[in-house]
């Protein structure tokens, strides 16, 4: 059965480049271009794990982190940051929120699908 | 004026002083019985001893004392007038029966009797015109001198001016009066007076007190041989009851005379120095006024400008505050400026990096050759710029104090080797061997480690970099709680002058357009900057054509920050 991922991105490049990716690596993707359709969209389609960028309009990664937390059907779906955020305290800023895992944009595509497989739950 | 009358009576009374002690130290104090008798006193002008007042009366301290005596002994006085010669000689042949103002001398013992009790203390002084310049006994040399007539005086100068070997002229004179008159009018150059004499004569002839003082002496009443000894028992007992009571007529006499009828001559220099010191001090007073008054308007001058002062130092404050304020949220601009800029530009990279490296590897379908290089081209152009992105940064970061460290405890082995995996793929390529060489002592080490890394992985990305071919190797020892790490490369190196600004930021010893290796040229500036924040240091030694080692020089633990 093929996983369903959630990508939770409001740049249309990016969010493209990584449904291309991982599609073309056997994956279900569906997408968010903000916070609050993001965390509609988690209940309702319940995925794999969530692709969450910081950097969102209106509410931000770390706020929608927290208020997919609050969902205990939620609690064990992995959320992996994939930001542009490379600052100092960024990364634990982001694990603090609820985040499993961090990927720093811009992103390996020679990598990245396989960072993503060892967060899913059936691997970790 | 008021220092000097002060000091008069002071000798006043010390020359009472004296007298007292000398009229307690006499033992004959014995009563006599009293009588009836009169005294015939003789009188001279000798003030104010002894003399003649302007109502025709005898007067003076002498007189004072006697008549009290008399009072006290029932006797009758008379007085006989004459000159001080004539007195004496009366005196020699019993026709008066009492000379006042007699020193006693050993001359004088022969012809009279003295009683025991001083009645005065005197000394002799010698009085000139005003401005005459006698200032010591020396000066008398040559100058015509007047003594009274048969005095102690005359005799004692006479011995006194052959001891200093005088050649002066000297003239008697049958009384004082003529003495001071010769004097005023030129006809002598000095008188020698006794010193009640001439505190209270002198002035009125224009004289002044010379600073030549001689022979000390008592002063007595004088009386003929043949007075009884009762007689002047009785004078030496009154003396001592007088002495005795500090009220007493004697003492009155002498303020009388002394103190306040007569006007004490005073030095020259006195009245002068009294006007110099009035003059002064109204000068001083009226200055005083004019100071106290600049003063008070330079005090309300510094209170305006303390004022004005004070203002501006409090506007200046907030105007300081403001500008603090200013420059922290431009601090705060240029931190969000940073992580917006980090962000922003990451983003499109993120792009242009993902797809470059889809379609090179075929994802979005087969590339031809030339296409393949071309992306290529793209990809490598698109790394270098993320790299750049991410130096700038990181240099914006460090010189605006922002570089903050995550400090952990980790295994510097590992670490060494995690660095030399991420290079071990270039060298591979290169065909250049990386010879790792760790002490057993390494242990772990407390730093941040992504920062650790980023120096490490910088300084073994240069050294393959830069080596075409055989090995670099890598060294790590540990002593007195540093770690030494050094990268030795079998490179181009570096020529001596190009070693002074190699840590400094955008500096490529090899530059131009001809330049075969790729860099920001902000690598070894950052290293040094994230080395120099740990408490270590770097170093390089090199040698042009055979290579370069950059030693590395860290704490065990990288301290608080600064």
């Amino acid at each position: 059965m093929k996983d369903t991922l959630l990508i939770i991105e409001d740049n249309e490049q990016n969010f493209y480049m990584m449904r291309f990716l991982l599609e073309k690596n056997g994956f279900t993707v569906i997408g968010a271009e903000n916070g609050p359709k993001g965390i509609e969209m988690a209940l309702s389609q319940k995925p794999s794990a969530i692709l969450l960028d910081i950097q969102l309009p209106e509410m931000d990664g770390y706020a929608v982190a927290k208020e997919l937390k609050k969902h205990g059907e939620l609690a064990d779906i992995p959320i992996i940051a994939v930001t542009s955020y490379a600052m100092v305290g960024d990364r634990e800023q982001v694990l603090a929120a609820g985040a499993h895992g961090y990927l720093e944009k811009p992103i390996d595509p020679e990598t990245f699908v396989a960072d993503i497989i060892q967060y899913l739950p059936k691997n970790r | 004026m008021t220092s000097q009358r002060n000091t008069s009576r002071f000798m006043v009374l010390l020359l009472i002083s004296c007298l007292t002690l000398s009229a307690f130290s006499d033992p004959d104090t014995s009563f006599a019985q009293t009588d009836n008798r009169t005294v015939l006193v003789g009188i001279y002008e000798n003030p104010p001893n002894v003399f003649t007042s302007e109502s025709g009366k005898p007067a003076g301290i002498f007189i004072d004392i006697i008549e009290y005596i008399a009072k006290m002994e029932g006797w009758k006085l008379r007085f006989l007038s004459g000159t001080w010669v004539e007195g004496l000689d009366r005196l020699a042949k019993g026709q008066i029966d009492l000379m006042p103002d007699i020193a006693y001398t050993v001359d004088h013992e022969k012809i009279y009797t003295f009683h025991k009790v001083p009645a005065l203390s005197s000394w002799f002084q010698v009085y000139a015109p005003k401005g005459s310049k006698i200032k010591t006994i020396l000066d008398l040399d040559e100058k015509r001198i007047l003594v009274l007539e048969r005095s102690v005086q005359q005799k004692a100068f006479v011995q006194l001016g052959k001891g200093f070997g005088l050649n002066s002229t000297l003239i008697t004179v049958p009384d004082y009066n003529t003495m001071f008159e010769m004097v005023a009018n030129g006809e002598a150059d000095a008188a020698i007076t006794n010193r009640f004499n001439g505190m209270m004569q002198a002035k009125n002839f224009g004289l002044e007190n010379t600073s030549v003082v001689f022979e000390p002496s008592d002063l007595f009443f004088a009386a003929p041989k043949k007075a009884s000894g009762m007689f002047l028992n009785a004078i030496d007992r009154q003396l001592l009851n007088l002495k005795k009571d500090p009220q007493s007529v004697y003492y009155t006499s002498l303020k009388k005379w002394t103190s306040e009828d007569i006007q004490f001559e005073l030095p020259g220099w006195v009245p002068v120095i009294g006007l110099i010191s009035g003059v002064v001090l109204i000068m001083s007073l009226v200055g005083s006024i004019v100071l106290k008054h600049r003063v008070n308007a330079r005090t309300r001058e510094l209170k305006q400008i303390n004022q004005e002062m004070e203002q501006r130092i409090s506007e200046r404050t907030e105007e300081l505050a403001a500008t603090m304020e200013k420059a922290l949220a431009a601090d705060r601009i240029k931190s969000a400026f940073l992580a917006t800029m980090s962000h922003e530009l990451r983003t499109p990279m993120n792009s242009i990096i993902g797809f470059t490296g889809i379609m090179l590897q075929g994802l979005a379908g087969p590339l031809n050759p030339e296409q393949n290089k071309q992306m290529t081209m793209v990809q490598n152009s698109a790394r270098h710029l993320l790299a750049l992105i991410n130096d700038v940064l990181d240099i914006s970061k460090i010189e605006a104090g922002q570089l903050e460290f995550s400090l952990t405890s980790f295994d510097l082995r590992l670490s060494i080797e995690n660095v030399v995996k991420v290079i071990s793929p270039l060298a591979q390529k290169k065909g250049i061997v990386l010879n790792l060489d760790i002490s057993d002592n390494t242990g772990t080490i407390t730093t941040d480690q992504r920062r650790l890394e980023q120096v490490m992985l910088n300084l073994l990305n240069n050294a393959v970099k830069f080596t075409e071919k055989g090995h670099v190797n890598i060294l790590c020892r540990f002593k007195n709680g540093h770690y030494i790490l050094s990268f030795a490369d079998m490179g181009i190196g570096m020529r001596p002058e190009d070693l002074p600004n190699l840590f400094q930021p955008f500096t490529q010893v090899d530059t131009g357009l001809s330049r075969k290796h790729e860099g920001t040229g902000l690598g070894l500036s950052i290293s040094k900057k994230i080395l120099d924040m740990m408490g270590g240091s770097i170093s390089v030694e090199s040698q042009w054509g055979e290579g370069s080692i950059f030693t590395v020089c860290i704490p065990e633990t990288t301290g608080d920050l600064p």
